[in-house]
């Protein structure tokens, strides 16, 4: 028995430690952004996390549904302290930028088309690189026509 | 007639003798001066081609292994401190684990706990022999592979054992007798620039690019000691003052840095931002290869300690301003030192050694000798011209 615990508890270790504490940092902090801004909608929420060093940037697409409202929201460790988000469209122009909200910006939109959209993070101030930052595009609901 | 002949016959074997030990061998280059004046010997020009190549063969070889075993190691997710891999030899596990608590030792000392970018320290223990189907790898130089935008957290850092610390790692020497504190340098001083990685993270462009610049010869070592033992540093290896190939050693040096170990700040302000005026594109894998005789391409003595200083003297908030600024290299050190470079730089100069004399210094002797004769010659000539007479 004694065994079965330490193989279960050796196997278990990896999934907690495995991971560095910013990125369960960030982990943490996008699950309650996302359970704060709520979700009514059976769409599912988009999630994508990474690090990045000062002045870099990461971008990645996602289909967004013509009629829905969403909430687009972008946080980073404690080290990090600016972060700007810009929704992109299919043709690489900026639709909305954020860069006010230091380490927390988010953005609220309404797709006019079902189309493939970009979401660009800029990491624009990290004290100790690389920084951890987390995007979540949670669906908020169907906005009636 | 014998007796000549047998002194004839020991005469021409000398001159042969001599002739052997101090001509150059066959298809080797003069040095370019007197026959009279002892040559230093070079290969055949396909002995200097083929070690040329073997060189640039073993860099290689050295990069290839070290991005293989950033993607091979796995961590050992509960330690904090650098993983540690051995090639060239199998080790008994509890070698591996004397090393690892050494290390462990040294991570605590440096003050690193969990860090944003981890080190593997992958350590080459001196292999007995090379054949033709295995070529001597990389023995002789550190080498160090930095974070890149593919593997942003992780540094490695590849540490020859050579023999004598081989046979300490393997248990044929006994490391509590023969330097159990001197391993723990030894170690600490492998860690290089992964230390500052560790420690700081990555360094903004202006700083990287400064460093990569200098091939990191301000930031080889964080520890707040010598880098092979308690003062020892570069300017040890430069000599006594007192003996005559310390001038040669000195001046050996750039122009600034000499002027620096002479105090002044505008030297020492020119040898810390040498590089720094360079916009370099950082390669990718960003492979930092230190010299074999790596205080000879210093910029500034003890050039191995200047970051780690800097980072004790200012904090750690300050530090990490500079280490990230996105400014030049002298605005964002300034800032974080709070004073001009060169005057902080030539105090900290100052604690290492007393500011050198620059300029022409004939010996005393001389100097007393020449001034009796140019006396002696002013008094004759003033006395010979006061009795002279015109009749």
């Amino acid at each position: 028995m004694r065994a079965i615990l330490a193989l279960v508890a050796i196997a278990a270790v990896p999934t907690a430690a495995m991971c560095q504490r910013w990125e369960r940092q960030v982990e943490e902090r996008v699950q309650r952004a996302i359970n704060a801004v709520g979700t009514s909608s059976r769409l599912p929420v988009v999630k994508r996390s990474g690090m990045l060093n000062t002045d870099e940037a990461a971008s990645f697409q996602t289909t967004l549904v013509q009629g829905v409202s969403y909430a687009i929201i972008a946080l980073c460790d404690d080290d990090c302290a600016r972060l700007q988000l810009t929704l992109v469209s299919a043709s690489g122009s900026d639709i909305a930028k954020e860069r006010n909200s230091e380490s927390f910006p988010t953005l609220h939109f309404t797709a006019p088309t079902t189309a493939v959209y970009g979401i660009r993070v800029v990491m624009e101030g990290c004290r100790w690189n690389p920084c951890w930052y987390a995007i979540a595009v949670v669906p908020l609901g169907k906005i009636p026509s | 007639m014998a007796s000549l002949k047998r002194w004839v016959a020991v005469g021409l074997t000398a001159c042969f003798v001599l002739a052997l030990a101090y001509l150059p061998p066959r298809g080797a280059e003069s040095s370019g001066k007197s026959p009279f004046v002892s040559q230093s010997l070079w290969g055949t020009p396909a002995r200097q081609h083929a070690q040329a190549l073997a060189d640039e063969w073993r860099k290689v070889d050295a990069t290839v292994r070290l991005i293989e075993d950033r993607q091979r190691v796995r961590r050992d997710s509960l330690r904090a401190s650098p993983t540690i891999v051995f090639r060239g030899a199998t080790l008994p596990p509890n070698s591996v684990h004397n090393v690892e608590t050494v290390m462990d030792s040294v991570w605590r000392d440096l003050g690193l706990g969990e860090t944003k970018v981890r080190v593997t320290l992958v350590i080459e223990l001196q292999r007995p022999y090379a054949s033709a189907d295995n070529p001597t790898p990389l023995q002789d130089r550190l080498a160090y592979l930095a974070p890149d935008s593919t593997h942003r957290t992780t540094c490695v850092a590849y540490l020859p054992a050579g023999s004598y610390w081989t046979l300490v790692i393997l248990g044929k020497r006994d490391a509590r007798h023969e330097g159990f504190g001197r391993f723990a340098q030894w170690l600490q001083a492998g860690l290089g620039p992964c230390a500052f990685y560790a420690a700081y993270g990555t360094p903004g462009r202006p700083v990287q690019s400064w460093l990569a610049a200098r091939s990191w010869d301000v930031g080889l070592y964080l520890g707040a000691h010598g880098i092979a033992g308690e003062r020892f540093s570069s300017l040890t290896l430069v000599g006594d003052p007192r003996f005559p190939w310390y001038w040669d050693g000195v001046y050996s040096f750039p122009p600034a840095t000499v002027a620096c170990l002479a105090g002044r700040p505008s030297g020492c302000r020119a040898a810390v931002l040498a590089g720094a005026a360079e916009e370099r594109t950082i390669p990718i894998p960003n492979i930092v290869l230190v010299e074999r005789r790596w205080w000879r391409a210093q910029h500034l003595l003890p050039g191995e300690r200047y970051l780690g200083d800097i980072a004790r003297t200012v904090g750690r908030d300050r530090f990490l301003s500079f280490w990230t600024s996105g400014q030049p290299v002298d605005t964002a050190l300034a800032a974080a030192l709070k004073r001009p470079v060169g005057e902080w730089t030539a105090d900290w100069e100052r604690g290492f050694v007393r500011p050198i004399r620059l300029g022409p210094m004939p010996p005393l002797g001389s100097a007393v000798i020449a001034w009796v004769i140019a006396v002696v010659a002013l008094t004759v000539v003033a006395v010979t011209a006061s009795r002279r007479q015109v009749r």
